[in-house]
């Protein structure tokens, strides 16, 4: 035989085929958007959507089949009860309970549930275990107060037919018209209409309903309705068996009056949300909130990402008013904003634009919170009362954070804290991803790769520094590995549809959820971080609960099937959104109880979350990518979290995937340090990118930006305490601080830090060298760095923004207290002395807050704090005290009595004080007055002159005096 | 140039212990004033800011907790200056009157005496910020104004006892190392020494052998010439003829089975572009956020099939109508026209048959042919179409046959030791440090246990990572030359330094998933063993080692010590 030998050509050939396609491979950077559900992919969705399609349709002649039963509306004591009859046939209505609640605090709440589910009057398929009831305990993990029933809400004495009249609110000048038939709310301030429920006639409640089995080959019977995502949806290749068939809320909420709607984050958008039913510039899709572990999100999207918090604020001139929709299940919100550009009723008024949002949410009950504002304060404060502030987190907390999946040894640690004293760049927190763990079995270390963490805890301890390690829900089942074996031998797992331990797949591999809606996994839980059951652990250790949406991989939309089961036999879809808080809450009380009487203020970052979060932990947005436009969305977002209640948010500063250049990067650190919480993290096929590793001169940039954020951490920490009493954002959109400046409404790429009056305009784009900064007053404003003067309302003004700088302004009128010198961290910080900084105002005044305290305990909470007002007028700046005191106080101001005033800047003096050489200072307790030198430097035109007080000699927390 | 960190740390300690003596002559000095900057503060009435004497202010605000100097001078003791740094972003207030004033601190830092110890500078941050700063300010004053309450007692005498004990051993240890390096030059010389050597006599040997070689070649050509008139000519007998009957059918075969083999090749060719575009899918929407090892593996594993070959050139299509050239049924026009080779006569046998075919092939197959004559001369040869090219004994005789081996041995015994000598030239000429005293470490391996892997390094030869946990080994790279690296380190007043490093670079290792090849770059330290210190991956799959060796120990000869090959380069 012949043989024939292969050629070596053919396999060249061959080869560089496989070469070329390997060429031809890019890599993934976008959503995959097949693994999430876009609206008609979701059975509720679509049927909500189409049944406001067919409600509009017929436009005028459609009529609400639901009608409040004249009879049974009872009104007593801010409570009015009643029961909405929906008529499902000529003959047939179905009983919905309605439970309005006129609040205290002017917020009304109207709750609407179905009876025949409440009794349990149902049947279950599959011989589910499911619980009967609409889910009705969102409240109880999400409320915490605001709830006392108004005394004075009363009904209208002037009552008409088919309508009943509420007045309640302060002095009770709001009214609630409710329309029987068919049923709808108007909410009214000042006689004036601000939001309307149901005014569109989207109510719909889906009534429980038994499903008619159509045995096989017969015929179905005739229906009217849709029933194909009733009773079984499958996506992904899973099936939701829905043993309670379809049960779905949904309602129309319309903001008469009002072009723009805020809120309802977690979204990668503007702050001002889009239209959602199409049109050039607006969404196809609505606003979607199902807590989900996106990877590498889109922008400029509706998509659901892995929080939410459904409180949405619609903002015109002079009026802002709130709803929130306390429903954990998944949520969609339509937005359609229509403008009656000659409206025959409102002669001579102009265009007239009303904002109509459409809420549906797959199951629970109607439970919504209406907020009649007037002013974006109010809604912070009402929706605070209600969901709990933000947690006055510890000093260090709010400092720089250094992240990376992964440092990979406890040396490695070590060395990075090293390296950041020796290039002498500030930071606070290292943090551990997943990668610490012995083969991501929480609550255990490497051996091989953290052979000593208490040593590497030590050496961070030297300089007050601490650590965050990551902990999640998903728990590695393997035997042999005790956590797992004791939740499984405790029953303390979620469960699938059938009631056995559900198992699903991340991280670890196979794991087991703990089910922390279980009062005994909680328990279980905080047993768990006990210094000697977390070994390895001191207490500069805190937590990052990340994965919790919950994340699973082999799960439908990357989480859990929504037929599983919870303790109380809830099913996963009506919790799922709570589900992330649920953990931290436990994670919460763990920290809170790691060692008998050392109680500790608790610091946790949480990855999904809902409304009520704030009061437990901090948020960041995900995994983001180092782009430009990342680093852009980044500061909406973060706008958006802070007025939806939950301000203590960041972006991974240098962007999670890929690598960012040297100018992103810096870039980024100069945005990052106004995020509220400020963390660089990378993921782990990224190169290390440390502040001390870029080259010069970008190392010094990025470690300026550090700086800065260090020297302003009194400002950020009275911003901290301002949210933690009253529920304002810490950094504050344009809308928030101007709410009259209409041009301003929209504008969600400059910030304001707390009540400070810095104004920053992060830079956001390649190559730039100046941008154009909105001012909406006409205050002057003050560059911060070289007080070069701008002033002029309602106009844009370009400010120079090279590389090296950060474009931030001090608007005229604030005192802005500051720590000037550089440390190694925030905690040691705590004696330097303090420089303020006056900047005047066009009436020659300026004010300025300062709260102070440990940082650490909850001394504070019994007077163990300084809160200071500063007030410059008639040349004389004083300090007054105006905080509480308590049995800590006078403890605590002994502490920091040594702690003053090392400086007062200032800025743009009167001239006549060109000839001024000292100050006259009077001090509390102080035999006599004393003076302090002070000089007057003119500057280049352009910029401000300043005043410099040298050395005054004034204690922090002491009244004082300085007159001029 | 390479720091010599010991001798630095050494002079400096020297220095500063002469300070320190003549100090404690003088006056008192102000808080935090080190002996070099004391004739500052002399003047007890008034002080000149250091670099800006024309600045002056009052001697009572020198160290009184605020910065008045723009250079920071006038609060040697406090950390009311410690914001005069290029790592703050300063306002005109920061240095009221003087913030055009280009940025440059006066002072290193705080200047600790540590008497028991060695002084130092401790840098202003730390002043004062309620840690006690042990290492740099073993006597504890950077925390005398004990804030909060902090109180860091002198701890000079244990520390300086230890450091001292340290620094004993240190020294004792610098001695071993250059002593060890000393033997490490001279082992380098010995071999240089024995490599010259070896190349003298190599060039003799070759002279000779040249000499040899050209005399048989001249043997040679008399022997040829003596015989060429002997030679009686082979058989003939048609064999042209013969031979183009068994060609055709031969080729007839092949080219069978040619056309077999590419319908072969393109099915198989298509199934793996199928499993290759299901790969190339897989690999794009899997989520490599989720951590299943099998898929990951898989993508690993994807991506080093994809990325392991290098491309040559080639033109697909080209090489294509080339095999469907060949293909073709034979006639006149493509292929090889058997008639008129069936008819052809005797001559001409002798010549090279493969050049003689190609005069008849029509065109669009001489170009192929040509590029291939080698490979289908062999390929023909192999398989019996073509007569071996070799000269048949029964040609030439055995006389001229023994002579042309004779001078064929002799040639290759010249190419050999050619060869010697230009491995052994190459060898001097190549880079092994100064002195070239890293030539004797060549080869030498030390390894090290990091965390989850066992690291080897070979000096001048590869670096290899050995998982603990099993799995092959991974070499992270191959020697390709002697680099220098500048590494930020502290000095002994505290401040940052760019410091030359010697380095050892590995290039081209194992390739890396969704990377490049692996490489390491080994930093060389001065220390008594070859020992690897430490290792990092800076980035995916970029490694650095700290490796310490006797061999880049300071021992001040470098200067003096002849420069080797360099200067014969």
């Amino acid at each position: 035989m012949m043989r024939v030998q292969p050629s070596s050509t053919w396999w060249t050939l061959f080869l560089s085929l496989v070469i070329l396609l390997g060429c031809l491979v890019i890599p993934g950077v976008t959503v995959k958007h097949e693994s999430f559900k876009k609206c008609d992919q979701s059975g509720f969705c679509k049927r909500n959507r189409a049944y406001a399609d067919h409600a509009s349709a017929q436009s005028s002649s459609w009529s609400s089949p639901y009608a409040l039963e004249q009879s049974s509306i009872h009104f007593k004591d801010g409570l009015l009860q009643g029961t909405i009859l929906k008529a499902i046939s000529a003959t047939e209505t179905v009983r919905l309970p309605l439970v309005v609640s006129f609040l205290e605090s002017g917020v009304a709440r109207v709750v609407v549930d179905e009876e025949k589910r409440m009794k349990g009057d149902i049947e279950l398929r599959h011989d589910s275990q499911a619980r009967k009831e609409r889910y009705n305990d969102a409240q109880n993990w999400v409320l915490v107060g605001g709830l006392e029933l108004s005394k004075s809400a009363t009904l209208n004495p002037e009552q008409e037919e088919g309508v009943t009249k509420i007045l309640y609110g302060p002095d009770n000048t709001y009214q609630a018209v409710i329309r029987h038939s068919p049923f709808n709310v108007f909410f009214q301030r000042d006689g004036q209409t601000h939001v309307q429920l149901n005014n569109k006639g989207y109510l719909n409640m889906e009534h429980w309903r038994a499903k008619v089995e159509v045995p096989e080959g017969a015929e179905a019977p005739p229906t009217t309705e849709d029933e194909g995502t009733w009773w079984e949806e499958t996506f992904g290749g899973n099936t939701d068996t829905k043993p309670r068939g379809p049960e779905s809320v949904g309602l129309d909420i319309t903001f008469p009056g009002y072009s723009h709607v805020f809120g309802i984050p977690e979204h990668a958008d503007s702050m001002s949300l889009r239209e959602t039913r199409g049109g050039s510039g607006n969404h196809e899709e609505p606003y979607r909130m199902y807590n989900s572990d996106v990877f590498e999100y889109e922008l400029n999207s509706p998509m659901t990402l892995y929080g939410s918090i459904p409180l949405m604020q619609a903002h015109r001139k002079n009026s802002t008013v709130g709803v929130f929709w306390l429903n954990a299940a998944e949520t969609w919100v339509d937005i359609v904003k229509t403008t009656a550009s000659a409206n025959p009723l409102s002669l001579g008024m102009g265009a007239k634009t009303d904002t109509q949002s459409h809420w549906f949410s797959e199951s629970g009950q109607i439970d919504l919170f209406v907020f009649l504002g007037p002013t974006p304060q109010d809604i912070s404060k009402k929706y605070g009362e209600l969901t709990g502030y933000t947690q006055l987190p510890q000093h260090f907390a709010i400092g720089y954070h250094q992240c990376r999946w992964n440092y990979v040894t406890d040396e490695d640690v070590k060395e990075v804290d090293r390296n950041f004293d020796m290039y002498q760049i500030p930071y606070d927190v290292i943090w551990l991803d997943i990668d610490y763990t012995d083969d991501v079995k929480y609550f255990t270390w490497d051996p091989l790769q953290f052979p000593n963490p208490i040593g590497m805890e030590q050496q961070l301890d030297e300089s007050e520094r601490k650590l965050v390690v990551i902990i999640d829900p998903h728990i590695k089942n393997q035997d042999g590995y005790p956590i797992v074996e004791e939740m499984k031998s405790k029953n303390l797992a979620t469960r699938n549809k059938n009631g056995e331990i559900f198992e699903g797949h991340c991280w670890p591999g196979a794991s087991h959820w703990v089910d922390c809606f279980n009062p005994a996994a909680i328990k279980w839980w905080i047993g768990l971080f006990k210094y000697d059951r977390f070994k390895g652990t001191l207490p500069n250790v805190f937590i990052w609960n990340d994965m919790n949406e919950p994340s699973v991989f082999n799960g439908p939309e990357m989480t859990m099937p929504k037929d599983n089961l919870h303790w109380g036999n809830w099913e996963h879809r009506d919790i799922h959104n709570i589900h992330g808080i649920t953990l931290v809450n436990a994670t919460y009380d763990a920290l809170m109880e790691r060692k008998k009487g050392v109680v500790r203020r608790p610091f946790i970052l949480t990855r999904s979350y809902y409304a009520g979060a704030q009061r437990t932990s901090a948020m960041w947005t995900g995994d983001n990518q180092a782009t430009w436009e990342h680093l852009a969305i980044s500061l909406p977002m973060v706008l958006n979290n802070g007025i939806s209640g939950f301000p203590f948010a960041g972006a991974d500063v240098g962007g999670f995937f890929h690598n960012p250049t040297t100018e992103l990067l810096t870039r980024w650190y100069q945005a990052g340090i106004w995020y509220p919480f400020f963390r660089a993290h990378a993921h782990i096929d990224t190169r290390r990118r440390e502040p001390f590793l870029i080259p010069e001169p970008h190392r010094s940039i990025i470690a300026q930006s550090l700086r800065l954020r260090y020297q302003l951490l009194p400002v950020w920490y009275t911003a901290f305490h301002e949210a933690s009493v009253n529920g304002t954002p810490i950094v504050r959109p344009q809308f928030y601080v101007h709410p009259t400046d209409e041009a301003g409404f929209a504008i969600d790429d400059q910030l304001y830090l707390g009540a400070s009056g810095l104004l920053t305009k992060p830079v956001v784009a390649e190559g730039v060298n100046t941008v154009d900064i909105y001012l909406a007053d006409d205050q002057k404003y003050y560059d911060y760095f070289d007080y070069t003067v701008y002033q002029g309302a309602g106009k844009q003004h370009t400010v120079p923004a090279p590389i090296d700088k950060v474009p931030l302004l001090m608007q005229g009128g604030h005192i802005i207290p500051r720590k000037d010198r550089p440390r190694r961290s925030s905690g040691l910080m705590k004696w330097d002395p303090y420089t303020l900084i006056v900047v005047v105002d066009s009436n020659g005044e300026a004010e300025g807050t300062l709260y102070v305290d440990d940082g650490e305990t909850y001394d504070y909470q019994r007077g163990g704090y300084i809160h200071r007002r500063f007030h410059f007028h008639d040349a004389t700046l004083s300090s007054e005290d105006i905080g509480t005191k308590g049995p800590k106080t006078a403890e605590y101001l002994k502490a920091m009595s040594a702690v003053r005033v090392e400086k007062v800047v200032i800025i743009d003096p009167p001239t006549q004080w060109r000839e001024k050489t000292s100050v006259t200072v009077v001090e509390e307790g102080a035999k006599s007055a004393s003076t302090a030198t002070v000089e007057y430097h003119d500057q280049a035109s352009g910029k401000a002159p300043y005043v410099v007080v040298k050395n005054p000699g004034v204690s922090i927390g002491k009244t004082w005096r300085m007159e001029f | 140039m390479i720091m010599p960190q010991g001798s630095l740390f050494f002079a400096s300690l020297v220095a500063c212990s002469t300070l320190v003596a003549g100090a404690s002559d003088g006056p008192a000095r102000p808080r935090g004033v080190g002996p070099e900057f004391a004739k500052f503060y002399k003047d007890l009435t008034t002080f000149s800011c250091i670099s800006h004497p024309a600045i002056e202010i009052p001697f009572s605000a020198v160290n009184d907790d605020y910065c008045d100097c723009p250079d920071g001078s006038d609060e040697p003791g406090t950390s009311a200056c410690a914001h005069l740094s290029r790592h703050s972003a300063l306002t005109p207030a920061d240095r009221p009157g003087y913030s055009d004033m280009e940025l440059a601190a006066a002072l290193p830092g705080f200047y600790c005496k540590n008497k028991g110890h060695r002084p130092s500078y401790v840098p202003f941050q730390r002043v004062n910020d309620g840690i006690c700063d042990y290492e740099l300010c073993c006597d504890g004053s950077d925390e005398w104004a004990r804030v909060g309450g902090t109180k860091c007692e002198d701890r000079c005498k244990e520390i300086g006892k230890a450091w001292r004990k340290k620094e004993e051993k240190t020294q004792k240890s610098m001695t071993a190392a250059l002593k060890k390096k000393k033997a490490l030059l001279v082992e380098a010389d010995r071999k240089e020494t024995e490599i010259r050597d070896a190349i003298k006599a190599l060039e003799a040997e070759i002279q000779g052998q040249e000499i040899k070689v050209k005399n048989m070649e001249t043997d040679l050509a008399d022997i040829e010439k003596q015989e060429a008139s002997k030679v009686v000519k082979g058989k003939k007998g048609g064999k042209v003829n013969v031979l183009a009957g068994l060609a055709k059918t031969r080729v007839e075969e092949l080219r069978n089975a040619l056309a077999e083999t590419r319908k072969e090749r393109d099915e198989a060719r298509s199934r793996v572009k199928e499993l290759e575009e299901i790969l190339s899918k897989f690999k794009v929407e899997y989520n490599p956020n989720f951590n299943d090892e099998g898929v990951k593996r898989a993508v690993r594993s994807w991506e080093d099939y994809a990325a392991r070959e290098t491309s040559e050139d080639l033109e697909n299509s080209a090489r294509d109508r080339d095999l469907d050239e060949i293909s073709k049924p034979d006639d006149d026009q493509s292929g090889i026209n058997w008639e008129h080779w069936e008819n052809e006569g005797e001559d001409g046998c002798e010549v090279d048959t493969v050049y003689k075919l190609a005069a008849y092939l029509p065109p669009s197959l001489v170009r192929f042919i040509e590029d291939k004559a080698l490979w289908l001369k062999g390929f023909l040869e192999n398989n019996g179409v073509l007569p071996k090219t070799d000269r048949s004994p029964d040609t030439e005789s055995k006389v001229v046959t023994a002579a042309r081996d004779a001078v064929k041995a002799e040639e290759k015994r010249l190419g050999e030791l050619q060869n010697q000598l230009k491995d052994h030239q190459s060898d001097l000429e190549t880079d092994y440090g100064p002195g070239s005293v890293l030539r004797p470490l060549k080869g030498v391996c030390t390894t090290r246990d990091s965390g989850e892997y066992t690291y080897e390094h070979c000096f001048l030869d590869q670096t290899k990572q050995n998982s603990k946990k099993g799995g092959s080994s991974v070499r992270m790279g191959k020697f390709v030359r002697i680099g220098s690296v500048t590494k930020d380190e502290l000095n002994n007043a505290g401040e940052i330094v760019p410091v030359e490093k010697m380095t050892l670079e590995y290039a081209n290792g194992q390739a890396c998933w969704q990377g490049p090849s692996r490489s390491t770059t080994v930093v060389l330290e001065c220390g008594e063993e070859n020992e690897i210190l430490k290792i990092n991956e800076d980035e995916k799959c970029v490694y650095s080692m700290k490796v310490t060796t006797p061999a880049v120990c300071a021992d001040g000869q470098e200067g003096t010590a002849p420069p080797r090959n360099k200067d014969e380069l």
